[in-house]
């Protein structure tokens, strides 16, 4: 019951404009009818919240995800920023994906920080050893946006203790580019990403890494349905952070992190991952923890068509 | 609120590209030869080293299950365009084409790689392939393997 007013109380999303919060609930409806969808499919994807590997999604298949991060800030109140992803399987060699961030910092405010679509496409047709992918973003948001999930340039722990109220005004246009190569060798996935982004308000390029590696705990199936047994447990991690700007092209002065992640695939399409991460200098947050979960529906494309 | 309006037809427009895309995705059960003929001659003696044995034929099916039936149907006779992977031509196929071809796909017709799953478990998806058999399915090519088929 107290769920339920909490849920209904209006002052949770006064941060959030009239338009947008309809939009918001347009998505969320659609999230709700995908979820109506029954679905088998277990997804082959990479256990990474912030690497991307080469594995797109499935042809036709749409995964809807949700993700949190909660961050220490010194200087400020510590925050969580949770983001819901849609990502959908266009073609089998374009992926696309739209997220919706906000983020609470403690002690200060709740606010919706903005949207972000994503295209990923192979461009060679087959497997290689290394295999590339280029990633396209644009995105709209606002400096108040806290879901790390890229660093970039010079960005440090310090840039997100500035208070929402002000932070939230600032609004940027951004464009980010990665080029991904990734490698799948006797069960282990590699993956390394090298991120170029251009906010469009004439500001220079900004260069970020990322790098990524996981397992399964088994590598056979065993030949009964099993939800908590070790085939279906991937263990990995990741590594990322800022290269500098076009004008100053260093890891110096900006934030590293490294975070071991978890993640847990059923077999009917959900998968629950969680990543403590943990800051390498000065200008990182000290603690990172990000969790989340995802569901995959298979054949969505097909079964909306169905419909009409 | 313009900007909302935008990204909220881009976000459909992807739906209905894909919905459009997703129609001339899948090819029919001869199709499905070309591609697998495409294996490189080595991997035609790659051997299956789960063949014939029971739990990987089942672990085989529960992933077939898991991956491979929202598209090609429980009875891996193929649906809407999927392939029927009981035709003749596909099961003429030996272990180490369809290895080959279920690790690279066939990404212009619709087919992905599933490189992302360890190849112990594609083995134990062939192996299962394998033991369904052929229920004659794909006439006109019932005579060739793909690499035949292919006019190798």
């Amino acid at each position: 019951m107290r769920a339920r007013f909490w849920l209904f109380n209006r002052s949770h999303y006064a941060g959030i404009p009239r338009s947008s919060r309809a939009f918001l609930f347009g998505l969320l409806c659609l999230a709700s009818a995908g979820l109506g969808f029954p679905s088998r499919t277990a997804a082959q994807e990479t256990p990474y919240f912030v690497a991307y590997s080469h594995h797109l999604e499935e042809p036709g298949n749409l995964e809807i995800e949700t993700y949190s991060i909660y961050g220490t800030q010194k200087g400020g109140g510590d925050f969580i920023a949770p983001w819901m992803e849609l990502e959908y399987g266009v073609t089998a060699w374009w992926t696309t994906e739209f997220y919706i961030d906000s983020q609470t910092t403690f002690g200060d405010s709740t606010v919706f920080t903005g949207t972000r679509w994503e295209n990923r496409f192979r461009p060679l047709m087959r497997e290689h050893w290394i295999n590339p992918v280029l990633y396209v973003e644009f995105e709209n948001t606002t400096d108040a946006d806290k879901t790390l999930k890229e660093v970039v340039g010079l960005d440090n722990q310090f840039d997100a203790a500035e208070p929402n109220s002000e932070a939230n005004r600032s609004h940027t246009h951004e464009l980010e580019t990665k080029l991904i190569l990734s490698s799948d060798y006797k069960g282990w996935n590699f993956s390394e990403n090298f991120i170029g982004e251009k906010n469009l308000g004439h500001e220079p390029w900004e260069f970020g890494y990322a790098l990524g590696t996981s397992r399964p705990l088994r590598l056979e199936a065993t030949p009964r349905p099993c939800n908590l047994c070790r085939e279906n447990f991937i263990l990995g991690a990741e590594m990322y952070g800022g290269l500098g700007t076009v004008k100053a092209f260093s890891s110096s002065g900006t934030s590293h992190y490294v975070a071991p992640i978890a993640a847990l695939q059923l077999p009917n399409g959900a998968t629950f991952s969680v990543s403590p991460g943990f800051g390498l200098n000065d200008n990182s947050h000290r603690f990172l923890l990000r969790w989340g979960m995802s569901y995959e529906i298979g054949g969505f494309g097909r079964k909306l068509r169905s419909l009409f | 609120m313009r900007r909302l309006i935008i990204c909220s037809a881009l976000l459909f427009a992807s739906l209905a590209a894909a919905a459009g895309a997703s129609r001339t995705q899948m090819g029919d059960d001869r199709g499905l030869l070309a591609p697998i003929a495409k294996a490189p001659a080595k991997t035609r003696g790659w051997k299956n080293p789960y063949e014939g044995q029971s739990d990987a034929i089942a672990a085989g099916e529960k992933l077939f299950r898991q991956h491979c039936a929202e598209c090609h149907g429980d009875d891996a006779r193929g649906r809407g365009r999927a392939a029927n992977l009981r035709s003749t031509g596909v099961q003429r196929a030996t272990p180490g084409e369809l290895a080959w071809f279920l690790r690279n796909g066939n990404l212009p017709k619709g087919m992905p790689p599933w490189a992302g799953i360890p190849e112990q478990r594609r083995w134990q998806i062939i192996a299962y392939l394998k033991s369904l058999g052929a229920d004659g399915g794909d006439a006109a090519t019932s005579a060739a393997t793909p690499a035949q088929a292919n006019g190798r």
